[in-house]
């Protein structure tokens, strides 16, 4: 039956576009979840990641996914070096503010990309094989975009329940007056917390770029950031883990709904799965407006 | 009473709405120029023309390269070919130009100046289809020739201007000899799929190529969309897969045309050649895809290495007018420098320079009129390719885009054979055959 084995392929693929999808929703979901601050600037930090794989990649022949690890370091240190240059001063300013100067970052950013790589767009073809599964072929480096996604979410939820900080971080969450009564530097777990969200994001970066290796200009950040506040909002805004199952969820309707729409006569299916995508979000939000996980696991 | 009365106001919005559909429909301005010129026409010292050129603003770069070759081809026509043949006389060329910011309003006042104030002759439109057709109205308002050399829509000729031709093929034809080459290397070749973006420009160079490929007898066995800025093609590509086409034509924009590619290789979607468009044209889709892109094939206007010449000429049967194509870098170089190579802008830009020359030259007068009219039975090559238009519209139906295809790392021009200088390599390898290392190269 092809109607049925392109819908499993597309749905598989979907499944693993969801995941790229939901690991670079998670560092948003994380910075608004502690700080309270909607980081517009979004996108530009996956750009960050994109470029930190392209170039460990032509420029060292360093593998993408070793690249991950890279693009987590450097969006730490990224993270802090914006958080108390600029986010600091901003924690409890009004949103206008905040949003303003998160903008501003995302635009810096895109325009130093563009002042020392230039407006070109570039791409690497890092060729691993790929695996048969008769309904479609994947490529290994695809798998292991997915599997990178999964592992990285899994420690850092271990992180959260496991570990002290983990805890402490929770709290501030909870209520940051409450916790600094209970002796938690509430101004280094803002910045810890943000560092991180940005390490996530970069370190997403470069699985987009094991999913689409090409395609790496300093404004591809745009079409994520777009689909990043949508599945931040399905997952309930604070939670990451709500980001990140909706990511998946985001990444099945996206490609699945394209052959369901293939099926209608005179229907372009591509035109209208972001339609059918965004109309779903409409409905959840009417039925649970605090987002799929909203309020469980904040 | 009351009944009259609306009555009366029904009659009277009824018949206004039907004034406004007439007014809408403006008889069409079909070219009929005077045939009659006065036997003993005044030849002035110099022939001027005017024109607009993006110089600032986001077309610079393009608007850049036009300049350089309509002064190229202005010095051979001065220099080599001693002036414009009219009248008797020898009549020098001279070129007089604004820059219009790359914007419209400003292509709009610039091209009334030229007529109005310079009395420019005969008018060179900027580059891009949008700023062409800007200035448009204003000079076939004016009946003064408007050559387009960088404005590719068929829009621009589906206005009813009679002032108004073009030098470079029109969007429509983009992908038509990409087919025709297909038809002749292989004719037993007859699935074709077309997958392009949801775009003005690409819609246009699409419609033509379906039309294109049902006429040389292609079944068209897949036809879709996708918008602007697709992060992810698998769902439409694996269609595409399930229709086993031999062909695949599609394509939009740079990044697009780069996706499609690099998914098709995913998927390991076969097929027996592939062209895009954009793209594969520029340099950076090998540097991003490496061997992958090798046997892809993508439309272009134009590039150094195209074999048209006297030769290609007189074997096509037509007259050959203007610098050979090594000549033409020679002037070039004059202007933009030794290490600047020209584009395709420079050289259809020289090549409606060149256009204007030889339709005087033909027409023996430089009444515009009856310039028109003899451009309706011209046909000749440049470097540029041929030339010649529809009577009816002014469009470009002469000059054929070339095909290029990338051959074991460099992009060889396959298509026209009158241009090429590589043999196309059909079928392409497989995506297998490519990731194991083989090159589209005999």
């Amino acid at each position: 039956m092809p109607f049925f084995e392109q819908l499993a392929g597309n749905l598989v693929y979907g499944a693993i576009l969801g995941s790229v999808y939901g690991l670079s929703t998670m560092g948003l979901s994380l910075i608004f979840g502690v700080l309270r601050i909607v980081n517009v600037g979004h996108g530009p930090f996956i750009m960050l990641g994109a470029f930190t794989a392209f170039w460990m990649f032509t420029l060292f022949g360093i593998a993408p996914v070793i690249s991950i690890s890279v693009a987590l370091v450097l969006g730490l240190a990224l993270g802090f070096v914006v958080f108390f240059a600029v986010i600091k001063r901003l924690i409890n300013a009004p949103e206008l503010s905040t949003l303003l100067a998160t903008f501003a970052i995302g635009i810096f950013l895109e325009e130093v990309a563009k002042f020392i790589w230039g407006p070109d767009h570039r791409g690497y073809s890092w060729d691993i094989g790929s695996i048969d599964l008769s309904i479609t072929l994947i490529p290994y480096s695809k798998i292991l975009a997915f599997i990178s996604s999964i592992v990285i979410a899994y420690l850092l939820y271990m992180w959260f329940q496991k570990t002290k900080l983990g805890a402490a971080v929770r709290a501030v969450v909870e209520d940051s007056e409450g916790a600094a009564a209970c002796g938690i530097n509430v101004g280094r777990i803002y910045a810890l917390s943000f560092a991180i969200g940005i390490g996530l994001t970069v370190a997403s970066g470069v699985l987009v770029t094991l999913f689409v290796p090409v395609g790496i200009n300093p404004y591809m950040g745009h079409e994520y950031t777009l689909k990043a506040f949508v599945i931040a909002v399905l997952g309930g805004l604070a939670s990451p883990w709500g980001a990140f199952y909706a990511g998946f969820i985001f990444g099945l309707i996206e490609n699945g709904s394209y052959t369901l729409l293939g099926t209608i006569p005179g229907v372009e299916p591509f035109s209208l799965t972001r339609f059918v995508a965004f109309s779903l979000l409409l409905v959840i939000l009417l039925i649970k407006p605090t987002g799929l996980l909203g309020g469980e696991s904040k | 009473m009351r009944i009259a009365k609306f009555g009366l106001l029904l009659a009277l919005i009824v018949g206004l709405a039907f004034l406004g559909c007439a007014q809408q429909e403006q008889p069409k301005a079909t070219p009929t120029p005077t045939p009659a010129a006065t036997p003993e026409e005044k030849i002035p010292d110099k022939i001027l023309i005017g024109g607009t050129l993006s110089l600032t603003g986001k077309y610079s770069k393009e608007g850049q390269m036009s300049l350089w070759g309509i002064q190229a081809a202005i010095k051979w026509v001065n220099d080599v070919h001693g002036g414009v043949n009219v009248g008797g006389k020898k009549v020098k060329l001279e070129f007089k130009y604004y820059d219009d910011e790359s914007k419209k309003e400003a292509v709009q006042s610039l091209v009334e100046r030229l007529i109005t104030s310079d009395n420019a002759m005969f008018l060179l439109a900027p580059y891009s289809s949008g700023l062409t057709l800007a200035g448009a109205p204003i000079a076939d308002k004016h009946k003064v020739l408007y050559m387009s050399h960088g404005g590719a829509s068929d829009r621009i000729f589906e206005q009813g201007y009679a002032y108004v031709v073009q030098t470079l093929s029109p969007a429509s034809e983009y992908m038509a000899p990409f087919l025709d080459m297909v038809k002749a290397v292989d004719p037993s070749a007859k699935k074709v799929a077309m997958v392009y973006e949801d775009s003005e420009f690409s819609k246009a160079v699409f419609a033509g190529a379906r039309k294109h490929a049902e006429e040389l007898g292609f079944e068209i066995v897949l036809e879709k969309t996708y918008p602007k800025n697709p992060t992810d093609l698998t769902p439409l590509l694996s269609e595409v897969k399930a229709a086993s086409p031999d062909i695949i034509i599609g394509g939009g924009h740079f990044a697009d045309g780069q996706l499609l590619a690099s998914q098709m290789a995913d998927l390991k979607l076969d097929a027996k050649a592939i062209s895009i468009l954009v793209a594969p044209a520029l340099p950076k889709f090998y540097e991003a895809l490496g061997t992958k892109a090798e046997g892809i094939c993508a439309p272009g206007q134009w590039e150094v290495g195209v074999t048209y010449g006297p030769e290609a000429a007189k074997k096509s049967g037509i007259d050959y007018f203007g610098p050979s194509q090594d000549e033409f870098l020679n002037l070039f170089h004059e202007f933009a420098g030794k290490d600047t190579m020209p584009s395709y802008h420079a050289a259809e830009a020289a090549a409606a320079i060149l256009a204007y020359a030889k339709a005087i030259e033909e027409a023996n007068s430089l009444d515009t009129d009856k310039i028109r009219n003899t451009m309706n039975d011209l046909r000749f090559m440049t470097f540029f390719g041929e030339w010649k238009i529809d009577p009816a519209t002014g469009k470009q139906i002469g000059h054929k885009m070339v095909i290029f295809q990338w051959q074991g790392g460099e992009k060889k021009i396959i298509w026209p054979p009158s241009a090429a200088n590589a043999e196309p390599y059909y079928p392409i390898p497989t995506w297998d055959e490519k990731a194991a290392g083989k090159l589209a190269k005999k």
